[in-house]
């Protein structure tokens, strides 16, 4: 299987309630994305499983746990681990969010925000084009949905990720999705933040479904079916910057494999 | 490569902290306390609309807590219902808080689970929120030793099998066979095992009642195979075999196990013998033959 397809691509996310569905039938999916660090471990059978996967389709890389914004210097048995797995699968490209994840010896396994400031914008992109260079291939960094904010910042948060994305030479992982939730929550105009953007740069969008706590902060929870309002900054971003290979993400409540797939494939008729 | 900014190590180790302190469960339900984050942190948040920044924070600490529950609930099932995944998940937090994670690999954090247990769960055994009843301390240990067996017979590296030659076999009597990390053997005193495998027809998070103890303890082992886990019960003396093949080499094993057998049973204890060792070389419970003790 070529690890290379179209610009105009439709993709998801690889998740164990699937595969049944998956070895059965084989459906039209145009690649899958996996969550690196699920198939880093000794264990076989996730191993098992991808090389099945790798078999019929392109593969591409998202982690969760580079921890690019951490105080601590990059791990680097974990970064060989991410190269070797990148080779093996020979994915198209690898991604990671434009966050921290841990610091001091403690990994706090969620993907959480710091000030937005220009001194951050050198260490992230310093480290991302390092990251980058050691992959040898296409890096992209994710945008975070988050929840708060901080009074250090000295710019907004697409100010900043554009910083890092330019300065480190690396792309955007956009997620449109987290666009929406952090502008609800921070209250901001998402259409300003994808005006930013330099779709030139942008590997690939995510989409994926949220849920509205009673206090009404949105959470990133990838549980629902897309909401209309980010289909709607979804149509926009097309227009903007498309085409661009989109991949949905559903990790919890994961209905059946092909209800899954009819949700990605609205991404046809939404950007028509 | 250059350092991080000054301020970004004060930065995270606050906010770090915050979102690491404990949930409060004397309520009844787990509840962030933002009044207990550290101020340093809570100074520079900033509230959006109505939601205060306290507010904003514990999205972060109760995201850092139900995660980490929701990880230690599925290594360790059995044991969470056992006690009902309440109160399941005060005991994780207590284990969290003393061993807070330090891998990027979430699988990690419940290694050390079931050791933590053994370490903490009083003689009593473990009280049940709301309720007179108690799970006792035996019961649900082994509870999660069971999935803690279960956790180490997938999580092991790929390993060849011990397909033995015919040199093999000449000096088999004599060296010890060394145990795939892909198998794990254990024995219980209710039937754990069983209702383990039916856990999925009793969906839910209340506790649910531990069965009556077995006449005598059954012995299982735990076999990765391409498909899954294979469960595989044992004859008591089968499995005294193979405890004994831990220790010994394969002929000094197999004439403790002629030595300890009813004398009405001795006269075919090698044709089983010889079919056990048979079967567990077929699937797949050894890797090797070592001259010495393989370590443990």
């Amino acid at each position: 299987m070529p690890p290379s397809f179209p610009r105009d691509a439709l993709g998801l996310g690889l998740r164990i309630p699937h595969y049944e569905h998956l070895f059965e039938h084989w459906p039209a999916v145009d690649y899958f994305e996996i969550i690196s660090e699920n198939f880093l471990g000794a264990a076989l059978p996730p191993k098992r499983n991808l090389e099945r996967v790798r078999s019929r389709y392109p593969i591409v890389l998202h982690g969760v746990g580079l921890n690019l914004m951490g105080q601590a210097p990059l791990d680097e048995r974990y970064l060989d681990s991410i190269c070797r797995l990148a080779d093996h699968v020979d994915a198209p490209f690898v991604t990671d969010h434009l966050c921290w994840t841990g610091a001091h010896g403690v990994s706090h396994h969620d993907l959480l925000p710091a000030p937005y400031t220009n001194d951050l914008i050198a260490f992230a992109a310093e480290r991302a084009g390092a990251v980058q260079h050691r992959l040898g291939r296409p890096f992209g960094l994710e945008n975070l949905s988050s929840y708060v904010e901080f009074e250090q910042s000295t710019m907004t948060e697409w100010e900043f990720y554009s910083g890092v994305v330019r300065e480190s030479g690396c792309s955007y992982m956009l997620d449109v999705n987290n666009i929406y939730v952090s502008s609800q929550n921070h209250r901001f105009d998402p259409a300003e933040y994808l005006a930013a953007i330099d779709f030139e740069r942008v590997l690939q969008v995510h989409i994926a479904g949220h849920t509205r706590e009673p206090n009404g902060t949105i959470v990133d929870t990838h549980d629902k079916p897309v909401a209309d309002a980010v289909w709607a900054l979804y149509r926009t971003a097309w227009k903007l910057g498309g085409p661009f290979p989109t991949l949905l993400e559903w990790d919890d409540h994961i209905p059946p494999m092909p209800e899954v797939i009819a949700e990605l494939e609205r991404a046809r008729s939404v950007r028509a | 490569m250059s350092g991080a900014p000054a301020w970004l190590d004060e930065f995270q180790a606050m906010f770090g902290a915050a979102l690491r302190t404990p949930l409060g469960s004397g309520s009844g339900t787990f509840r962030a306390s933002p009044s207990s984050y550290p101020e340093a942190i809570r100074r520079v948040a900033l509230p959006a609309g109505p939601v205060s920044a306290d507010e904003r924070l514990a999205v972060y600490n109760r995201q850092y807590w139900f995660r980490l529950f929701g990880v230690l609930q599925s290594a360790f099932p059995l044991t969470a219902r056992l006690v009902g995944h309440f109160r399941f998940n005060e005991l994780a937090s207590d284990f969290v808080t003393r061993h807070p994670p330090r891998s990027w690999n979430i699988d990690d954090v419940p290694d050390g689970f079931d050791a933590f247990l053994e370490g903490t769960v009083p003689e009593t055994g473990v009280a049940l929120p709301r309720s007179t009843d108690t799970v006792e301390r035996e019961a649900f240990l082994e509870a999660a030793r069971i999935d803690a067996a279960w956790r180490r017979v997938f999580s092991a590296p790929p390993v060849a099998p011990f397909r033995p030659t015919a040199q093999d076999a000449a000096r088999l009597v004599d060296s010890h066979l060394v145990r795939s990390e892909a198998v794990a053997l254990f024995s219980e005193h209710r039937p754990l095992v069983e209702l383990r495998r039916k856990l999925g027809e009793i969906p839910g998070e209340k506790p649910i009642p531990l069965p009556p103890r077995l006449p005598v303890p059954a012995s299982w082992a735990l076999v990765r195979k391409p498909a899954g886990i294979g469960q595989l019960p044992l004859e008591p003396q089968e499995a005294r075999l193979f405890e004994l093949l831990a220790a010994e080499t394969v002929g000094r094993a197999l004439s403790l196990l002629e030595a300890e057998c009813p004398e009405s049973q001795r006269a075919a204890l090698p044709a089983r013998a010889q079919a056990w060792l048979g079967r567990s070389v077929e699937l797949g419970f050894w890797t090797g033959l070592s001259a010495s003790r393989p370590a443990s």
